[in-house]
């Protein structure tokens, strides 16, 4: 929590104004519990009516000022406590984009989102909170103090009662109740589990006729629920009357002490409603800072959860601008690298060597984990390779300033990902000046014409958040479409086109091949008709190259290329291939 | 807890709402009552206490010059004592009856979410996200429990307190009590006047926050789109805007908020003082005792809260009738039909399925299965086919009677399914999905999910059959090991695996299959085709076929294109017809 208050720095002025108008506002307002006593003492015991005017103008005076700072500290509060929290989650999200997507990967997409915003809000709270309570709250009660002694000296134990009973009461209470709370938390996770699995699980659980089974493990643990609910609420419940009770036996104690103080001086019969004032005044800072208590620990585990994204330390290193001036010929290639996860000892990538050249579709095929996936986004440098090189037009990619190395390649990922715009802006979302004429024929290659000019709004339809309103198909096309319309040298497909069916998979690589002549494209797929025509196919294994070649010679040699292809086709397909595999032997 | 921000805080339908939700707590009408009168008893008893106190000075003042009097005074304290302690034992008695009520209401209404959700027809979920649904199970059941105990509570003790502060002011002073009556609603109004645009202001922030929360979330799940167009700057200037204000937003609700506490300040303080000076002044004519001004300024300020506190319950009160009108629309959702009583059983199943006639559409006036008929003899294997959203799982959803036809029927062994019960029916299937749901649980119970009668023999028999034991051996507590939403343990073609197993546990007379398996390895995927060959043989089966040796392989294709059935046969009359499937087929290879 601490770390963070450096966020606070810009503001340290107004935070100054904050707290003197907190401590102008504590003392006005404690200042009036004495000038009514008087008003009793001087003005209406004795009957002095121009007294109780004079000081009663005074009062009226001092709640102005009382009320203007409480405004302004309230007005600072919230400006620092909204700046903060603006400042904190611009932070966040600068951090985020600039991680690798290993980085990304230690934490997981919804828990950054909540990192972003829930917890930003949980600081913010508590900041604002500190900053009222935390300095109200003392103040309150050490001026409190203060004046309830100089009003009564001869009272001013009934004040170390009252806090005493106040504490001990909300220790015993908070002690027992709290542990409770985190299993009710594990509960409550429990009923929305069950909930959810009977919706995601709908068919299923109908299939087997299970629905009985399903209300039974509810039931169990909706009553171990509702049981602990009732447990918490017993306890809980008790804290207004006990506090009710210490309040009014405070005040009755006073009222008590006070008029047996008559006969030493008769000022405590004003004195004591005053005294009365003050010690509610000093138990009501105490309730305040157990208060903060109850926040902070809540506040303290988001801001480390805030600290762990901003302390995570920036792996990869950006050239301000491009060391060596690249090929103009597109070329990709891998010189022995190595990638593993930091702390890892299995290695993802195991001294792979290859290179794509222009002209040519170089694809990657494996089963899964075989790291084909991550040997792709080492291309745009999403992922850092432990050791070796990867060399983009024939300069390392360690050279490149960022924006030069991207703009090289059109990235299409495995799911189709697309922002809420038109699809317009989403074609055009690498190449904002690209023509209308270039974001159509990307549409066309990328097999997505004919649906978006089906829609009413054509290249203007309205995408929505996540692209919820297209099918899963026509996302994919569209990230196509995307990466075409930037012409990039080097095309990168990673798994893009399983979401396709075969028909239009197969269109949309022959549109392709046709503006592809001078590009690189590299191809990650589990379809082995997605790879056949490859000019050049790697086979991997366990972050190990163990074959390279085209599809008929690894048929022939490479046993994991044979097992896949074999997991494909019927027996009778198969031996057709393995004899077009004998063929080229033959000649 | 929930991160969601609440749809609507206001019901659509107030007066109605307010109706079904007195409708469904009547059962605890007695306990409410019982309630509500140890609240405003707590209130009375509590009212008394500034007064006492009051008197306790009254006597003092004048008992003080003939000596003090002491067992007037000792009276009139254990009198305070015994009405606050009093006070206080009826407030809890009351708050905890209301505990127990909400909770116990509460759970009810769970068990009610719970049980309607097994109730609904399935057409329901096509249409509404599951979000929805689980948000009234969270948010909205949340919602009640918390503003039910305190809104009966607070209302009836703001309004007792109220009433009686009033009477009782009115008995100490008439004028002093009017200045209170003009002071105190003035500020109310005031304040209420404020928190009308702090309100409109923190509205404003939740939309902000909505916005700005849906962008982050765009912006982290599409990290690598942005990274390789080098759209961060963008992103960032796009954030920022946002941002910025959402804390122009926030700024000005909490400004406005916080203006309420000082303005209540200066009116407090002004009433105050005119009462000081006006009490004053009736003291000096002897119109009234110092004990009553004394207890006049603390009734005064209890004056103050329940005005404010009612004025609160206004907007408490939307939220809960809101909450509880989305429980309750989803509670009274019509119903899947009734199974027919008595229902026909089928007691030894051949496997003949036969379509007959059968018409069907999602929504009404959009036909997609048209006049459909098909015999399907016992032990055939059936393989549908066809693009992807062409509507292959609309026969599956068909057969098992997620949905029933518009018209035609369907008959297993010549029973309609309409006339027998829909458990019934569904136990003839054995059902393997794409999606492969498991539940939180361990493997072993994943496995027994579809026959409680199985034993742990069983289970394993199946698993070995499905290529899945040597796995689940390999985990390190076995069958015993958990299985979670997110567990990394299990591969998806294994999780694929293990339904095929929990098919086989039931080992039921026909199939339903769905092939689609992606991400899944070439190894794994060599094992699943295996297992889906062992199910399937000798049993009539449903299989929404993607790989060509299962098309190749089945007695009857069914082909289907933007939701109809537009040809069937077997492979090689399809291919001779030379149409859609003809099509279909070649393009996988095109260069054979």
């Amino acid at each position: 929590m601490l770390k963070l208050f450096r966020f606070l720095k810009p503001y340290w002025w107004q935070a100054l104004i904050l707290i003197l108008s907190i401590a102008v506002q504590v003392w006005t307002t404690l200042r009036l519990p004495a000038l009514m006593a008087n008003i009793i003492n001087v003005g209406i015991v004795p009957g002095d009516t121009h007294y109780i005017w004079i000081t009663g103008l005074k009062m009226i005076g001092l709640a102005a000022i009382s009320a203007a700072c409480a405004f302004i500290s309230s007005y600072f509060s919230a400006r620092i406590g909204a700046n903060f929290s603006r400042d904190v989650r611009a932070a966040i999200f600068t951090k985020i984009l600039n991680f690798t997507l290993a980085d990304q990967k230690d934490f997981s997409t919804a828990s950054l989102l909540t990192r972003t915003t829930n917890d930003v809000n949980q600081v913010q709270g508590a900041v604002m909170m500190i900053l009222s309570m935390m300095l109200r709250a003392p103040l309150f009660c050490i001026i409190s103090i203060i004046m309830a002694i100089q009003t009564a000296p001869d009272m001013s134990w009934i004040i170390l009662i009252g806090v005493v009973a106040i504490l001990g009461t909300i220790i015993v209470i908070m002690s027992l109740v709290i542990p409770k709370f985190k299993i009710f938390q594990v509960l409550i996770d429990k009923i929305t589990l069950i909930t959810r699995e009977n919706l995601t699980g709908l068919r299923v659980i109908r299939a087997f006729n299970n629905e009985g089974l399903e209300k039974k493990k509810f039931i169990k643990t909706n009553d171990k629920l509702t049981n602990l609910l009732i447990y918490i609420d017993k306890i809980l419940e008790l804290q207004n009357p006990l506090i009710n009770i210490i309040f009014n036996g405070t005040t009755l104690l006073c009222s008590w002490i006070g008029i047996s103080l008559l006969s030493k001086d008769y000022a405590y019969l004003g004195n004591m409603s005053a005294f009365a004032q003050y010690v509610t005044h000093v138990m009501l800072s105490f309730l305040m800072l157990s208060m903060l208590f109850v926040v902070l620990p809540r506040a303290n585990v988001s801001a480390h959860r805030i600290n762990e994204v901003l302390k995570k330390p920036t792996k990869i290193n950006w050239k301000e601008k491009t060391s060596k001036m690249p090929e103009k010929t597109p070329s990709v290639e891998f010189k022995n690298v190595d990638f593993s996860y930091a702390d890892a000892v299995e290695k993802i990538l195991d001294n792979v060597s290859f290179k794509a050249v222009a002209g040519e579709t170089t694809a990657f095929v494996g089963s899964t984990g075989s790291g084909k996936s991550t040997l792709i986004n080492l291309v745009p440098r999403f992922y850092e390779a432990t050791s070796g090189e990867v060399l983009v037009n024939g300069v390392s990619i360690k050279g490149y300033e960022k924006t030069d190395l991207m703009k090289r390649i059109g990235f299409v990922p495995q799911r189709g990902i697309l922002f809420s715009g038109t699809i317009a802006s989403n074609i055009k979302f690498g190449a904002p000046n690209a023509t209308n004429e270039q974001m159509k024929k990307a549409a066309e290659i990328a097999q997505a014409k004919n649906f978006i000019e089906r829609l009413p709004d054509k290249y203007n339809s309205h995408i929505a958040q996540g692209g919820t309103n297209v099918s899963g198909g026509q996302k994919q096309r569209l990230s196509i479409a995307r990466a075409i319309c930037k012409e990039p040298d080097i095309f990168v497909f990673d798994d893009s086109f399983s979401a396709l069916d075969m028909k239009t998979d197969l269109k949309l690589r022959e549109a392709l091949k046709e503006i592809t002549k001078e590009s690189v494209v590299l191809i990650v797929a589990q379809r082995i008709s997605t790879i056949k025509d490859a000019d050049q196919i790697v086979v991997l294994d366990n972050g190990k190259v163990v074959g390279k070649g085209k599809h008929l010679e690894l048929l022939k040699k490479c046993k994991v290329y044979q097992e896949i292809v074999k997991s494909q086709l019927s027996e009778k397909e198969y031996a057709t291939e393995l004899r077009l595999a004998e063929g080229v032997k033959n000649a | 807890m929930h991160n969601d921000i609440p749809e609507s805080g206001k019901p659509k339908n107030m007066g109605e709402s307010f109706k079904i939700f007195l409708k469904s707590i009547k059962r605890y009408r007695f306990l409410i009552v019982l309630s509500v009168l140890l609240a405003v008893g707590s209130a009375i008893l509590g009212l008394f206490i500034p007064k006492i106190l009051g008197d306790m000075t009254t006597i003092a003042v004048d008992t003080f010059k003939t000596g003090l009097n002491w067992g007037a005074l000792a009276g009139k304290a254990w009198l305070a004592i015994g009405l606050f302690c009093g006070s206080a034992l009826l407030n809890y008695a009351q708050a905890y009856i209301l505990a127990v009520v909400s909770a116990k209401y509460t759970k009810e209404l769970r068990e009610k979410i719970l049980d309607k959700i097994s109730k609904l027809p399935i057409a329901y979920f096509d249409k509404h996200k599951f979000g929805d649904t689980l948000s009234r199970m969270s948010n909205d059941v949340d919602v009640l429990t918390t503003s039910m105990s305190q809104e009966i509570a607070d209302v009836s003790l703001s309004i007792t307190t109220l009433i009686g502060v009033m009477i009782i002011m009115l008995t100490i002073s008439v004028p002093l009590s009017l200045i209170s009556f003009i002071v105190v609603p003035l500020s109310v109004l005031a304040v209420g006047r404020i928190m009308h645009y702090a309100q409109k202001y923190f509205r404003e922030q939740q939309n902000t926050l909505g916005v700005l929360n849906s962008k982050i979330e765009e912006d982290y799940s599409g990290q690598i789109v942005i990274k390789s167009n080098s759209y961060e700057d963008d992103a960032l200037e796009d954030f920022s805007k946002t941002n910025e204000k959402l804390a122009t937003v926030a700024r000005k609700a909490q400004i406005f908020s916080s203006l309420s506490f000082p303005v209540t300040h200066i009116f407090t303080n002004i009433g105050y003082v005119a009462i000081c000076v006006l009490g004053g002044i009736f003291v000096v004519e002897g119109k009234i005792n110092i004990g009553n001004i004394q207890a006049f300024i603390q009734y005064v300020s209890r004056f103050n809260r329940p005005i404010t506190e009612i004025a609160s319950t206004t907007s408490t009160l939307q939220s809960l009738l809101a909450a509880s009108e989305r429980i309750f629309e989803f509670i009274n959702e019509a119903e899947e039909e009734p199974d027919p009583e008595p229902s026909k059983k089928i007691s030894e199943v051949k496997g003949e399925v036969e379509f007959h006639n059968v018409n069907f559409g999602y929504s009404k006036g959009q036909p997609i299965i048209h006049d459909f008929s098909v015999k399907v003899t016992p032990g055939m294997k059936v393989a549908i086919v066809g693009p992807t959203g062409a509507g292959k799982t609309t026969l599956i959803n068909l057969l098992m009677r997620f949905y029933d036809p518009d018209s035609g029927y369907i008959t297993i062994d010549g029973v309609p399914t309409r006339e027998m019960k829909r458990s019934d029916v569904r136990k003839l299937f054995g059902m393997v999905l794409q999606d492969t749901w498991l539940f939180s649980g361990t493997v072993e119970e994943n496995l027994r999910y579809s026959n409680q009668k199985a034993n742990l023999e069983d289970i394993k028999l199946a698993a070995k059959a499905s290529n899945v034991n040597h796995i689940i051996e390999a985990l390190p507590k076995g069958y015993n090991s958990e299985i979670s939403e997110d567990s990394d343990n299990i591969s998806a073609g294994e999780k694929q695996l293990i339904t095929i197993a929990r098919a086989m546990v039931a080992n039921p007379p026909m199939m339903i299959l769905d092939e689609a398996t992606s991400n899944v390895d070439t190894r794994t995927e060599q094992l699943i085709q295996d297992s889906f060959e062992k199910l399937t043989r000798g049993r009539t089966s449903f299989v929404i076929a993607h790989r060509l040796s299962t098309i190749r392989n089945s007695d009857l294709i069914l082909v289907m294109r933007d939701g109809n059935i537009v040809e069937q046969g077997n492979h090689e009359s399809l291919l001779k017809a030379n149409g859609f499937y003809a099509e279909l087929y070649n393009s996988q290879f095109a260069d054979n």
